[in-house]
């Protein structure tokens, strides 16, 4: 049997589509679109219209547009803009196509009108040309005040001056024309006129405009000459005609200006959200996003605006930006957060509140609040402000999110590396723990076990193995003591100035049976260096410890230093086989063990404590084969500055 | 055993630490007594009046420098303290209060042995109240009458500070002296020395006394707490 890898329970993922206008509270059709996605685990598209397509919108259904369109944001729809000036069923097919919708939701008012019956209804067009759609309907119930009505504008002064002049500069032309011309060249010169005002002063004075040109061209030409009466009854058309263009002309220049305001608009919010682009593009870490946000904000809105980061719990109270707020303004920002709904001033919620909070949202978690605070009432509240922030809003979240979340990755990755490398010092470290204490465990039983006394020869040898073997404890706890001191920062390097000689004088001193048996050469020049005396007898020890192990019994080893202007270089040298190219870094990793030369015991700490010690002086430390052959360690320390002077003796 | 053998009295909580120092010290003719806390530490150090104490820093029931200065109030009975390597800061806190030397753990026994030699023998020499006029160590030899210092027969040039640095080690001959001991017997309590002016003296004199001052045989330092006369 075929096994069916999804389970035939679950319904196949749907793509849905809601078509919104903004005419009517849409909020039952957003719910039902992402309801039916999320059953589905599919996913829906808000798709409007364009409003500038719709002369007749007015601001109340433009506001009511944005806010549907941010519920369905909220809901988790995308959402699309239809192309304006091209078939809405057209563009809506092509969509449904191209994103391979599934089915179409779509709001239903009541019984159809006449025209709607007679042109067929958008779902009647999208039915017919894609069957395969299936279609919900939901019903709405239209407000009572019809959104649609036309909210007449009046003309202002300005405007109805200008359509008077316009009518009497007409006139005058034709009266100077008349003699020579016919009465529909006259018509023309009114035509012109109600054109030049409909584009220029907009729908209402091209309306009067025209009022005024059919009055003038009355009284003024059509005979009988200067009264209203008409003696032709054909002149009547031409009023009628004339009227008529008036408004086609003055409805289209009407739109044609809302759709340079629309356009005008859209380009300032492109350019806004490229500009945030840029300020967004340069990453780095949340605090670093949140810092040029706020710049780039304050001065792209003219405004005090603070970014508020929130973490598991919320905003955290404590922060610098909450006491910079207060109580009460941080706890309207709170509410945002906590609702996923703009609060604060110029919107439902809190609207007493000095600024204005929009919450950011992330894929998953809350990001945290935008806060505006805008100098006077109204500049927070238009919608074209307030899409315009939604927008930047949504853009400035995914950055921080995106910061946040390589943060963690950069963590975690750290977090394991230090997981790994402890894992590694573990077992490394616990077999060369084990080996010393497995053989004086076994030494000292030999020595405590009953039975023939035993040679007194063998006896000596068994503490002797003992000692050592307590000794190569004694040096690995050291140098993991060390070492974990090193790494966790503990060490603090307390420079001193010191002569070379007692550094190595005391660190001589304190291998003096280790190197009883050794020649060291020593060629130190008489000189001070600015280091710590502690640590340092700490890499002397280690390198001279490492010398000795590396090289044949008996050989000598070389200890020289060369002062430079700003640095010192101190060279050791052995007579051992060196070191193998490539190696001459790794020799300084953690837990690195060189895997030629003679077999030895260490955990391959001490190297590792030196570069770190040095590299806390500010110096360097190589590994290099000697000219003579044999291994050669070079530490640079800066010199910087001069040893404090002496006051006279007899004055001390 | 005499009865005029040392009392060492141990402050210690660690077993096999007591036991590895009663075993030499026994062995070499010490009395031992023990004390497993700072509070036992207090009490036997009143009721048995020992001669020197060695006393760990790392006590379950209080600061051994707590003690330590508690000692010094009432007693000269010398004190060697014992403490982990890499606590320097704690050796100098209790040389300065008054303790007489420090062993860092590990320590052999022929070390312990010789700090407690070194110790007893300061702690008889200031009751005897008598200090012998000529002091000598190794080839070094001191008259602090006529204050002349020669190193093998041969007459050393001293500075007054390097003179008064080198009489220091010498009256405490075997014994580590703190760089703020050393500065303080020195230059007495002036405020502006550092141990920056103690390593320019410790250089010259190295220079005049050791043969290679890179390989001291006389003139030894401790790093992170002070200098000591090998003794």
């Amino acid at each position: 049997m075929n096994a069916d890898p999804a389970s035939p329970s679950l319904p196949r993922p749907e793509v849905l589509l809601a078509l919104l206008d903004g005419t009517v509270e849409a909020s039952p059709l957003l719910r039902e679109a992402a309801h039916l996605a999320a059953q589905s685990r599919g996913t829906w598209l808000a798709v409007h219209l364009d409003l500038a397509r719709h002369s007749l919108y007015s601001r109340t259904q433009e506001a009511q547009l944005q806010k549907q369109l941010r519920l369905a944001e909220q809901l988790g729809a995308e959402v699309i803009q239809l192309e304006p000036g091209i078939s809405a069923s057209r563009q809506l097919l092509a969509l449904a196509r191209a994103r391979q919708v599934t089915a179409i939701v779509l709001g239903h008012r009541g019984p159809s009108k006449w025209w709607q019956r007679l042109l067929g209804t958008l779902p009647d067009t999208l039915l017919d040309h894609a069957p395969e759609l299936r279609v919900h309907l939901v019903p709405l119930v239209p407000e009572r005040a019809p959104l649609r009505a036309w909210v007449p504008e009046y003309p202002g002064i300005a405007q109805m001056t200008s359509a008077l002049l316009v009518v009497a500069l007409a006139t005058a032309l034709d009266f100077v024309a008349r003699p020579h011309v016919d009465l529909a060249d006259l018509v023309m010169v009114y035509l012109l006129g109600i054109t030049f005002v409909a584009t220029r002063f907009g729908r209402m004075a091209a309306l009067l405009t025209s009022l005024l040109c059919v009055a003038a061209l009355d009284f003024c030409f059509i005979p009988p000459r200067f009264t209203f009466a008409v003696q032709d009854v054909r002149h009547l058309g031409t009023f009628g005609v004339m009227l008529g263009v008036g408004w086609i002309v003055a409805n289209l220049a009407e739109r044609i200006r809302a759709q340079a305001r629309m356009a005008l608009e859209r380009e300032g919010h492109a350019s806004a959200l490229n500009r945030l682009g840029s300020v967004l593009a340069e990453g780095g870490s949340v605090e670093a996003i949140r810092d040029r946000v706020e710049t780039y904000l304050r001065k792209e809105l003219g405004m005090p605006v603070l970014v508020l980061l929130s973490n598991q719990h919320g905003l955290p109270g404590d922060a610098d930006h909450a006491r910079r707020l207060g109580p009460d303004e941080w706890a309207v920002a709170q509410w945002a957060l906590q609702h996923a709904a703009p609060a604060g001033r110029g919107t439902a919620a809190l609207p007493g509140a000095r600024g204005l909070f929009l919450p950011m949202h992330g894929t998953e978690h809350p990001i945290g609040v935008l806060a505006l605070f805008p100098e006077d009432r109204q500049a927070a509240v238009e919608p074209e402000r307030q899409s315009l922030l939604t927008v930047l809003a949504a853009q400035i979240s995914l950055a921080l999110e995106r910061s946040h979340l390589a943060e963690e990755r950069t963590e975690a990755r750290i977090h394991a590396e230090e997981e790994q490398l402890r894992n590694t010092l573990l077992s490394s470290v616990s077999h060369d723990l084990r080996t010393p204490l497995a053989t004086i465990t076994g030494a000292t039983s030999n020595l405590l076990a009953p039975g023939p006394e035993a040679d007194p020869g063998d006896q000596r040898m068994l503490l002797t193995t003992i000692h050592e073997e307590a000794g190569r404890l004694q040096r690995l706890v050291n140098n993991l003591l060390d070492l974990t001191k090193l790494e966790s920062g503990q060490v603090k390097v307390h420079k001193e100035w010191v002569p070379l000689d007692e550094v190595v004088g005391s660190v001589l001193n304190r291998m003096e049976e280790q190197l009883a048996e050794r020649r060291l050469e020593l060629d130190l020049p008489e000189v001070w260096v600015p280091l710590d005396p502690v640590l340092f007898e700490q890499v002397l020890h280690n390198l001279l410890d490492n010398a000795l192990k590396y090289s044949p019994a008996g050989s000598s080893l070389t200890l020289r230093a060369q002062q430079s202007e700003d640095h010192l270089l101190l060279l050791l040298s052995d007579q051992g086989p060196g070191i193998p190219q490539g190696e001459e870094e790794r020799i300084f990793e953690k837990l690195y063990r060189g895997t030629w030369g003679p077999k030895t015991t260490g955990a391959g700490l001490g190297l590792a404590i030196c570069r770190g010690i040095i590299q806390a002086h500010g110096g360097s430390i190589h590994a290099c084969n000697a000219a003579a052959g044999g291994l050669e360690i070079r530490i640079a320390l800066p010199i910087e500055g001069a040893p404090p002077e002496l006051p006279p003796e007899g004055n001390l | 055993m005499s009865s005029n053998n040392p009392l060492v009295l141990i402050i210690e909580d660690e077993l096999p630490m007591r036991r590895y120092l009663r075993a030499t010290l026994q062995s070499h003719g010490y009395k031992v007594e023990e004390a497993l806390s700072a509070e036992e530490g207090r009490v036997q150090a009143r009721h048995l009046v020992p001669d020197i104490v060695l006393l760990d820093l790392g006590l379950p029931d209080g600061d051994g420098l707590d003690l330590a200065r508690e000692l010094r109030a009432w007693t000269q009975v010398p004190i060697i303290i014992v403490s982990a390597r890499g606590r320097e800061e704690d050796k100098v806190s209790a040389l300065d209060l008054g303790a007489d030397d420090y062993l860092s753990k590990p320590f052999g026994s022929a070390e312990l042995l010789a700090r407690i030699r070194v110790a007893l023998r300061h702690s008889a020499a200031v009751a005897g109240a008598v200090t012998d006029p000529v002091v000598e160590v190794g080839g070094l030899r001191m008259d602090f009458s006529s204050r002349e210092v020669t190193l093998a027969g041969e007459i050393v040039h001293l500075s007054p500070n390097e003179y008064a640095l080198l009489a220091a080690l010498v009256q405490h001959a075997g014994k580590v002296l703190t760089h703020r001991q050393l500065l303080r017997e020195v230059w007495g309590s002036s405020v502006g020395a550092q141990p920056h002016y103690l390593r320019v003296y410790m250089a010259s004199l190295r220079k005049k006394l050791e043969a290679d001052p890179a390989r001291p045989q006389l003139l030894l330092t401790e790093p992170g707490v002070g200098y000591r006369l090998k003794g």
